[in-house]
């Protein structure tokens, strides 16, 4: 029952639900955002993430209208929005800080926007019950901000916001302030509750695991601009550059230039690898291979192959990090898992000299 | 303070547990040396001695200012039925309801500017707040003087009046901006982003977060007006002249036990503002007592 009244936008066409339009935010002399062209489709789960200062949170609050962009046009549902203050846009925000009215108690709170829009009394008292019941608060209607933990304090954020089912939900980094086993169980739940309102969530956060377990699509931003926007999936396997490479997930970045259709390390092994066209000969590039594509020792057929000398190994529980020197200075890191058969600990001392491979297609050559 | 005391020779913790009930004190901590107490009281004494003695002999029966001979009300009779004085008394309260009232509301605008103004001087602007409590008051009080007679401004109440107002204004932006300043600018976002205006999100939201510190700067102005004597002997009229400059006059020709009366009066008038300005927060149902908002803590 209460999903069929909050699933607003559920049953509409996906229909753009954002677009920016080469938009540019300056502050003084520092630019936050630059050259920004993006649409998200009603109903996506959309990431910007990136590293602090990078222009995320600028470009979320111009959505929500407390920043005007420099040059460019915002369009919400497919109308321009300049001119259109914060309190007549159609979207809320979850700030980071959660921003909750310390002196109204929980049941407030959530009706402050319904009250604002004169929403009936009657529909207030309903909307606001279910409104708590899909973030599990039901029972806590009197309780004060001041009196609720972290993480239902989340949650109230999150109601407030959603019971006025907006078309857009942008989230600010909410999960920010929660320890590591609340945020990773407010991760899942987060992506539930979008599933089931059916409204597009635009999420700001510097956290790449957030990310790629919570969004349809992606954008990663450094210095003002988006550097790659795809699915997870894309992101993560196909970095278009040493900066996502880095930034999503563990990458090993090896230096080398291009010959002969291989990379050809600084440590002298050549690796044959899928080259991009804009890689001609003689073109200094990075090799990124993730960790956990590297295998140690007993390789496969038509591999590609460096060899190098054990130098650390860090057991991190359900995998050993094992890191292998391949050249003074350059170092490879690999994963081996800790399955019931194996232990990487048994197999591999300090000092032993090992043959780490690939297969090519797990490799990119990034400029 | 009591468990920190201790008597040479403590049990240790094996005769403490022999002891049963009665738990011996912890070992005195080395950072808190006795004569630390001594000076204190002794501080407290020299602060107040002096008051009390005021207290004590406007209950005195005699006209002595030496000798306390028995407790009477004969001077608190005589300050209420002299008319004069009853007069200033009511000016007294007048001028410190109406400083109260104009300077808190003006001084709340000016710390909101302030604080969420974002202008490019406003770290000048704080410190030119600050200018009028650092003013010496002489100063003030004929610079005051000055241009109302240069505007040709009758010297009455009003002058009185808006003279407070000038100096109080400080008071409460300095209260109210240090409580603005602790509170997030997310949560006026926040709504506006539900659908307040400006002025909606003003009156719901930020008002009721200063509320504490709003009240707390308002009955300091009423207490810093109401025995201001200094700024109201430079722009005081003929009649009715306020409380403070009264007795300034009246003792020009010999002290009264009246005087210590009146005296005596306008402290407990003082005591009951500033206690109304702790207390009020925290009847308002708010965690935090006024102290701390006047002392600009963040909540506390």
């Amino acid at each position: 029952m209460s999903e069929d009244r909050l699933r607003a936008h559920a049953a509409e066409p996906r229909a753009s639900a954002i677009r920016f339009e080469g938009v540019r935010k300056q502050f003084g002399d520092a630019v936050a955002v630059e050259r920004l062209h993006l649409e998200i489709a009603s109903g996506e789960f959309f990431s910007l993430l990136g590293p602090s200062g990078c222009g995320k949170t600028t470009t979320l609050r111009m959505v929500a209208g407390f920043d005007q962009p420099s040059e460019g046009r915002i369009f919400l549902e497919g109308e321009p929005v300049e001119r259109v203050p914060p309190y007549k846009r159609n979207v809320n925000t979850v700030f980071q800080s959660y921003a909750l009215f310390e002196h109204l108690d929980v049941e407030r709170n959530v009706a402050f926007g319904l009250k604002r829009r004169k929403v009936a009394d009657d529909e207030t008292r309903v909307r606001v019950r279910e409104a708590l019941e899909l973030v599990e608060l039901t029972g806590r209607e009197k309780a004060r901000p001041g009196e609720l933990s972290g993480g239902q304090k989340q949650r109230v954020a999150l109601a407030r916001a959603l019971v006025n089912r907006p078309a857009v939900l942008l989230l600010d980094e909410p999960l920010g302030a929660l320890d590591l086993k609340l945020r990773k169980q407010m991760q899942v739940e987060l992506k539930g509750i979008q599933r089931e309102v059916g409204i597009t969530f635009l999420y700001v956060t510097h956290d790449q695991e957030e990310a790629l377990a919570m969004s349809d699509r992606i954008a990663v931003m450094e210095g003002g601009r988006i550097k790659q926007c795809g699915s997870p999936e894309e992101i993560y396997e196909q970095p278009s550059g040493p900066f996502v490479a880095g930034f999503i997930g563990v990458s090993n970045l090896l230096a080398g230039v291009v010959q002969n259709g291989a990379v050809k390390l600084a440590s002298g092994d050549s690796c044959v690898a899928d080259m991009p066209s804009d890689c001609p000969p003689g073109s200094e590039v990075h090799l990124s291979v993730r960790p956990e594509k590297i295998w140690i020792d007993e390789l496969e057929e038509g591999m590609v192959e460096v060899k190098g000398t054990i130098v650390e190994r860090v057991y991190v529980g359900t995998t050993t990090q094992v890191i292998v020197e391949l050249a003074p200075g350059m170092r490879v890191t690999a994963l081996e898992q800790n399955t019931a058969r194996v232990h990487s600990h048994d197999r591999w001392r300090i000092g032993d000299r090992v043959r780490l491979g690939w297969h090519r297609q797990h490799a990119r050559v990034l400029r | 303070m009591s468990t920190t005391e201790t008597r040479p020779g403590t049990p240790g913790p094996a005769a403490d547990a022999e002891a049963g009930a009665r738990p011996a004190p912890p070992p005195r901590d080395f950072d808190r040396p006795r004569f630390l107490k001594v000076f204190t009281g002794v501080f407290f004494l020299v602060l107040f001695a002096p008051i009390a003695l005021v207290v004590l002999f406007s209950f005195n029966s005699s006209r002595s200012l030496q000798n306390f001979e028995g407790f009477s009300l004969r001077w608190y009779e005589r300050f209420f039925e002299n008319e004069a004085l009853r007069d200033s008394l009511i000016a007294s309260i007048e001028i410190a309801l109406l400083t109260m009232v104009v300077a808190t509301a003006l001084g709340t605008l000016l710390a909101y500017g302030l604080v969420r103004a974002r202008v490019r001087f406003s770290g000048a602007l704080n410190v030119l707040l600050l200018v009028p409590l650092v003013t010496p008051e002489i100063v003030a009080g004929v610079s005051a003087l000055l241009l109302f007679t240069q505007v040709g401004l009758e010297l009455s109440l009003t002058t009185i009046v808006l003279a407070h107002i000038t100096f109080s204004i400080s008071y409460v932006t300095v209260v109210v901006r240090a409580r603005l300043a602790s509170l997030n600018p997310e949560v006026e976002n926040a709504a506006m982003d539900l659908g307040a205006t400006r002025l909606q999100t003003f009156r719901l939201i930020t008002l009721p977060a200063l509320w504490p510190a709003i009240v707390a700067a308002g009955l300091l102005v009423f207490a810093l007006s109401f025995d201001d004597f200094v700024m109201s002997f430079f722009t005081t009229g003929e009649s009715p002249q306020p409380l403070p400059v009264r007795i300034w006059s009246a003792i020009r020709f010999g002290v009264t036990p009246t005087i210590n009366a009146i005296g005596t009066f306008m402290l407990t008038v003082s005591v009951i503002t500033i206690g109304l300005a702790i207390a009020l927060p925290r009847l308002l149902g708010r965690r935090e007592s006024g102290l701390g908002v006047l002392l600009g803590r963040e909540n506390a």
